[in-house]
């Protein structure tokens, strides 16, 4: 018996054996579990940094996320160059090669109908970001109820303007959002139909994004292989489209399909 | 060590590259944290820990611009002659 328990990170599993388990690159040593036709792809972590209690502590400690979840990304990366994977979250332990087996078993059929359907296929992300100052200047200069808005101040006495003037500020916002919603609608719309699947996920704040635009889509697209160019150029129309409307495009992939293997969330 | 920002130009290209960093980080975080297959496994980190590294990111990126501002500056005790 080993005196120091180690613990089994598992980062994907496949439908093939790895055609290489060099990874040394990465300072990993891969190992497979296989059950009819699965394998999953494991490695040995140490306890003082995937045991419960050490993995919670370590989330507060961002060089050490970053470390990790780099790697755990950079792993699924490099099977997916070869083959179809089914990428897990990240922090998935287990405490022993028996236990990883059971997961397989208990998912076999589920894990080979997934692979299948993913196989061919890749994700894409989608990030917009827009900037609301060039929206305001833009938008407002045209749009018939801030004009009309916009008289009224003009006509209205002091005390009424400052009213009309708040209003005012309540339509611009309202005005911002249904653009908003109607553009991203529209580049989300458009894209989904060269995808097999889409997704819309929630929105980050500033805060994490640090940028000075408001995320205002975050997407996901599950693409056939054969049909990437004409999604390229859907984005491509869409960016010419809305350029001068204050909308960023921040296009990211491929990804390992993150957001379409949800089939399996359950044991 | 020797401090790897040299030049101007130099910095500006670390910065650019820290930016770089952050932003595909930030991908990584939005895939691998929140997505991928959920499974109730030995261990699993649950949502509300999920939070815990956002909250995590946003201390490194304000930690991140900190350290910026100090490499900007002259090391205390960098020009000092050996005693």
């Amino acid at each position: 018996m080993i005196a120091v328990k180690e613990l089994l990170y598992l980062y994907c599993v496949t439908k093939d054996s790895l055609p290489s388990y060099d990874f040394a690159d990465l300072g990993v040593k891969v190992e497979l579990v296989y059950f009819q036709g699965t394998y999953a792809v494991i490695s040995s972590v140490s306890p003082e940094d995937f045991s419960e209690i050490n993995l919670k502590r370590h989330l507060t400690d961002m060089s050490w996320v970053e470390r990790n979840i780099r790697l755990h990304e950079k792993v699924i990366e490099k099977i997916m160059k070869e083959q179809t994977v089914l990428p897990f979250k990240f922090g998935t332990v287990f405490e022993c090669k028996a236990n990883v087996e059971k997961l397989l078993k208990a998912n076999n059929l589920e894990f080979k109908t997934v692979l299948d359907f993913l196989e061919g296929k890749e994700e894409r992300g989608l990030k917009i970001y827009c900037s609301s100052e060039y929206f305001k200047d833009t938008l407002c200069s045209k749009n018939e109820r801030i004009i009309a808005q916009d008289k009224e101040i003009l006509a209205a006495g002091p005390g009424k303007a400052f009213f009309l003037k708040k209003k005012k500020e309540e339509i611009v916002k309202d005005i911002i959002n249904e653009k908003i919603s109607e553009y991203t609608k529209d580049c989300f719309e458009r894209l989904k139909i060269v995808a097999v699947n889409a997704k819309i996920n929630n929105i980050l704040p500033k805060e994490v994004t640090e940028k000075k635009e408001d995320m205002v889509l975050n997407a996901a697209f599950l693409i056939s292989s054969k049909r990437i160019k004409e999604f390229e150029n859907v984005i491509s129309c869409l960016k010419a489209k809305y350029a001068d409307k204050g909308l960023i495009f921040d296009c990211t992939g491929p990804w390992p399909p993150y957001n379409f293997c949800k089939q399996v969330s359950q044991i | 060590m020797d401090n790897p920002i040299k030049t101007t130009q130099d910095k500006k290209s670390y910065l650019d590259l820290r930016k770089k960093e952050r932003v595909t980080l930030l991908e990584i975080l939005d895939r691998a944290l929140t997505k991928g297959v959920v499974i109730s496994g030995d261990i699993v980190i649950s949502v509300a820990d999920v939070d815990l590294v956002y909250l995590g990111l946003r201390v490194l990126l304000s930690s991140v611009e900190t350290m910026e501002h100090l490499r900007g500056a002259p090391m205390p005790g960098a020009t000092e002659e050996p005693t």
